[in-house]
């Protein structure tokens, strides 16, 4: 052995693999039970994905669907409030609810042992929840304080900006899920209920369960918890056509003595239906923005050191989807910044070399296995996808198509959504910033307090 | 519940403490490297160090070029990543099962040699990538910098946990070549390093990779461990208010726990559990669910390995609500559990929600390599992930009431108080009312002064 050690080894290729498959029932009352039984994972991960989109929420009383998801758990016609609290304690269950684009998912971490008793309440919260007035009140006013939070965090001020940018104002994605507080101020617990009474219907939903099934007879389980769930399905209705942004703007939101600039800048990408597919997407989100050694960080932060670090990634919606790349720099350098990572990000346009392109489709591939290894992140998965109406087959379809993939089609299915025109956010200090954001030409640019 | 993971220790010749859980249930294998140094190790003057130090370990070592080894890895589907914190900084690679020998070469190559290719030029530039991780964490984040003025607050000036992590801009600009090279030398050995290793991989095949990359590092000296004097609960409150461009006042109520991987810090953080971290706890029933004077109440522990750990509460008021007032009925909150302690509920929820979050973190491959890094590295005690709930279940009532009275007393608190904006108003009006109060002797005054 030489003092210098041992030569770098090389590496085996990985075995293929795909998404685990699943056992699935569809119940008398239109909900499918979807059944991963990933051995060794004591704590299993059910997710209760109901179809209820935004869209749907009454415009004046937009954030209904939020301040339902958030008192579900908050009494029932069997438990009060403080019961509810103190079976859920007592049983280890994690019980969580939240609301997308899309849809509500309800979500539950729990021991092997003690599935039975949090399926039953389950049940409590999905099916039986009373949302006593005082709970939906305290919820209204801590959504109004979260609201207020919001605005002074800078990447979150930064993308309620961005939204509010790029969306037209008929268009409910140009306003946050959580509602407004004009709306939010509006809603009471009548407007709860009603909402839950419209949306919470077990037709087009999926509870899916993933975790150490051993000899649990999980879809009999469910069946007996959920019986009397039987109001059909609720009508979708359709996704909003939107018009393709025409010019690059800045809005620079005036966030007086910060420090740091957030930066957030996005164009519009494919939903996750796009013709072509989906594969180019994941990767091509890596390659730009997805470690320290993307295009943007290698310059940006490793060459530069203006940041800790520049993310971006394609986000599908259910009609189209959004290129959104977000990262805070020093205030100095803010507009030079700016300046770069659009540079970078329209240079993408040229394509990428045939070991870029390898080492992206390889990190995406050959992390899946590991990024799929828990109850939870099978179930999460599995629960978005069926929100969107698909299953963990097309994960499993997405990744062989990945490795696929040649420079060719990566370049392509960049060029057709990266176009150079950009939506940009800025929050930060305007007095300083103001001036050199509009020497850098780069769309006119709008002030806005913060 | 006993658990049963398998777990193999063995030291190698140069002092490196290698642990090994074989497991086969994905094609993975989780890397991961606990060194016996974080930011109590520092000196005056060096705070921010340690985390400075643990980027550099991704700038390039003997034969690795700078930014490889982020760029070798995940390529080929490895995950990456490392922090530092106050006992340890820990470096951590998931990677697929045909990966792992470059994984563990990668990693013996930086842990080995690291100081043939530290520059300049890569210090400059991680010292410009860290203070915008502080500037966006905590400089020019709400609230960005309370916790770490309570670690100010709730341990004494030069004590190892007074200062936080991130350090000072001062102390990170002061950072140079030389104190690099000293770092590395005194700390990143063999005998101060734990590598744990979970996943699809046979014990005799990790034991001959291991040995082969990592055996030809030299030994080196272990660093001394002397540990610090055990400290005992603060004696008086401490106070530090101020006010920030933020919308809701929030209170950080810290407090000194004994130290961690003991029945008395088990008990104590239990004792935290029931004051602020279940949704049946004390706080949150009270001041959350009940009074309605908090927007919401979180409760932390936060366990460490130099002679004491730290417990914390936030909370944030309701709208119109004064800080003075939220502190006054959580004091009196806190001390009421400490009279009484737990109740037969109270333990059966402790115990039942961590076993469900234990299991979870077991549960990831990087998670349970993680903690049996973190107990062999910091207590000797690789099998700990197997002995940890039961460990939790022995803990009594009476434990948990004695470790609240004894360590969560409203008089052991320290309270970082941050004023939402207009506060200053009304501090102001404080003032006047109290003058006028004691002007005209009137309770009734000093009693509308609360209000105002």
């Amino acid at each position: 052995m030489t003092p210098k050690g041992p030569r770098r080894p090389g590496v085996r290729p990985a075995p293929p693999w795909s998404f685990p498959v699943p056992t699935v029932t569809e119940l008398d009352n239109g909900l499918r039970v979807v059944v991963y039984d990933t051995p060794g994972q004591h704590v299993w991960s059910l997710r209760l994905a109901l179809q209820a989109p935004l869209a749907g929420e009454p415009v004046d009383l937009e954030g209904v669907g939020t301040i339902m998801a958030r008192t579900l758990d908050e009494g029932s016609e069997n438990y009060d409030v403080e019961q509810m609290a103190e079976l859920l304690e007592r049983r280890g269950v994690a019980l969580g609810a939240g609301v997308g684009e899309r849809g509500l998912v309800v979500e539950i971490d729990v021991t092997r042992r003690q599935v039975t008793g949090a399926l039953e309440l389950l049940a409590e919260a999905v099916l039986r929840p009373t949302f006593p007035e005082a709970q939906v009140r305290r919820h209204i006013r801590t959504r109004l304080a979260e609201i207020d939070q919001e605005r002074t965090h800078p990447g979150q001020r930064a993308a309620i900006a961005f939204a509010a940018a790029f969306y037209p104002a008929t268009d409910r994605l140009s306003r946050p899920t959580g509602g407004t507080a004009a709306t939010v101020e509006r809603i009471t617990r009548e407007a709860v209920a009603a909402y839950h009474a419209e949306v919470v219907r077990p037709g087009g939903s999926v509870l899916t369960v993933a975790g150490d099934i051993g000899a649990v007879d999980v879809v009999g389980e469910v069946e007996h918890a959920l019986r009397g769930w039987t109001r059909g399905s609720l009508p979708v209705p359709p996704a909003a056509q939107r018009p393709r942004v025409k010019r690059s703007s800045i809005v620079l939101v005036d966030r007086p003595g910060s420090v740091q600039s957030e930066i957030y800048v996005g164009c519009p990408g494919p939903g996750r239906n796009v013709p072509g597919g989906w594969a180019p997407f994941p990767v091509l989100g890596y390659l730009m923005g997805g470690s320290p050694q993307a295009r943007l960080d290698a310059v940006l932060r490793e060459e530069k050191g203006y940041t800790y670090g520049v993310r971006c990634g394609f986000r599908p919606r259910r009609d189209g989807g959004l290129f959104i790349a977000s990262g805070s720099v020093r205030t100095e350098v803010t507009a030079e910044s700016l300046g770069l990572l659009l540079d970078i990000l329209e240079a993408g346009r040229d394509g990428f070399g045939e070991a870029e392109t390898a080492g992206g489709v390889d990190f995406l591939c050959h992390t899946a296995p590991g990024r799929y290894a828990t109850a939870d992140t099978v179930a999460d998965e599995a629960a978005q996808r069926a929100l969107e109406g698909l299953t963990t087959e097309h994960t499993t379809r997405v990744l062989q198509d990945m490795r696929e993939l040649t420079p060719k089609r990566l370049r392509k299915a960049y060029r057709d959504w990266i176009d150079g025109t950009w939506t940009s956010v800025v929050v930060g200090d305007a007095s300083v910033l103001k001036k050199s954001l509009r020497k850098l030409d780069r769309g006119e640019v709008t002030v806005l307090p913060c | 519940m006993p658990l049963a993971y398998d777990i193999v220790d063995r030291t190698l010749a140069n002092g490196l403490r290698v642990v090994v859980n074989e497991d086969h249930s994905v094609p993975v294998v989780a890397v991961n490297l606990w060194v016996g140094v974080g930011s109590r190790h520092e000196r005056p003057g060096k705070t921010g160090f340690a985390h400075l130090f643990e980027h550099l370990m991704f700038q390039g070592s003997r034969h690795v070029a700078s930014g490889e080894h982020f760029a070798a890895l995940m390529a080929h589907g490895g995950r990456l990543n490392a922090t530092t914190w106050f006992d340890r900084t820990n470096y951590f690679d998931t990677v697929p099962k045909g990966a792992f020998e470059l994984a563990l070469w990668m990693e013996a190559d930086r842990h080995g040699w690291l100081l043939d290719a530290v520059t300049q030029e890569n210090l400059d530039n991680q010292r410009d990538v860290v203070k915008e991780e502080k500037r966006q964490r905590y400089d020019n984040a709400p609230y960005g910098n309370a916790l770490n003025n309570l670690y100010a607050l709730v341990f004494p000036p030069g004590h190892p946990y007074h200062h936080p992590t991130i350090g000072s801009m001062a102390d990170l600009d002061a950072a140079t070549l030389e104190d690099v090279h000293a770092f590395f030398r005194h700390w990143y050995t063999p005998a101060n390093t734990v590598l744990s290793i979970a996943g699809d991989v046979g014990v005799p095949e990790a034991y001959l990779a291991v040995e082969k990359y990592f055996g030809p590092i030299p030994a080196g000296p272990a660093p001394d461990r002397q540990p610090t004097p055990p400290l005992l609960p603060s004696k008086a409150p401490a106070h530090l208010s101020r006010v920030e461009d933020v919308p809701s006042g929030r209170l950080y109520i810290g407090f000194r726990l004994p130290e961690d991987n003991t029945a008395d810090y088990l008990a104590a953080a239990s004792a935290m559990d029931c004051l602020g971290g279940l949704t049946t706890s004390r706080l949150e029933r009270a001041l959350v669910r009940t009074e309605e004077l908090a927007d919401y109440v979180s409760a932390g522990s936060l366990g460490l390995a130099d002679g004491v750990s730290l417990g914390f509460l936030v909370l944030q008021a309701a709208e119109g609500v004064e800080l003075a007032r939220l502190e006054e009925r959580a004091c009196a909150l806190i001390d009421a559990f400490a009279d009484t302690g737990p109740t037969a509920v109270d333990m059966e929820a402790v115990l039942a929600q961590t076993e469900r979050s234990w299991l979870s973190g077991l549960a990831s491959l990087e998670e349970r390599a993680d903690a049996i890094g973190h107990y062999t590295c910091l207590y000797d005690d690789p099998h700990a992930i197997n002995t940890y709930l039961d460990r939790l279940g022995a803990v009594s009532a009476d434990q948990v009431q004695q470790a609240a009275s004894e360590w969560l007393r409203a008089q052991h608190r320290s309270v970082v108080a941050i004023g939402a904006r207009g506060d200053e108003v009304s501090v102001e009006d404080e003032v006047e009312a109290q003058a006028e109060a004691r002007a005209s002797g009137s309770r009734r005054a000093a009693g509308a002064e609360g209000a105002a």
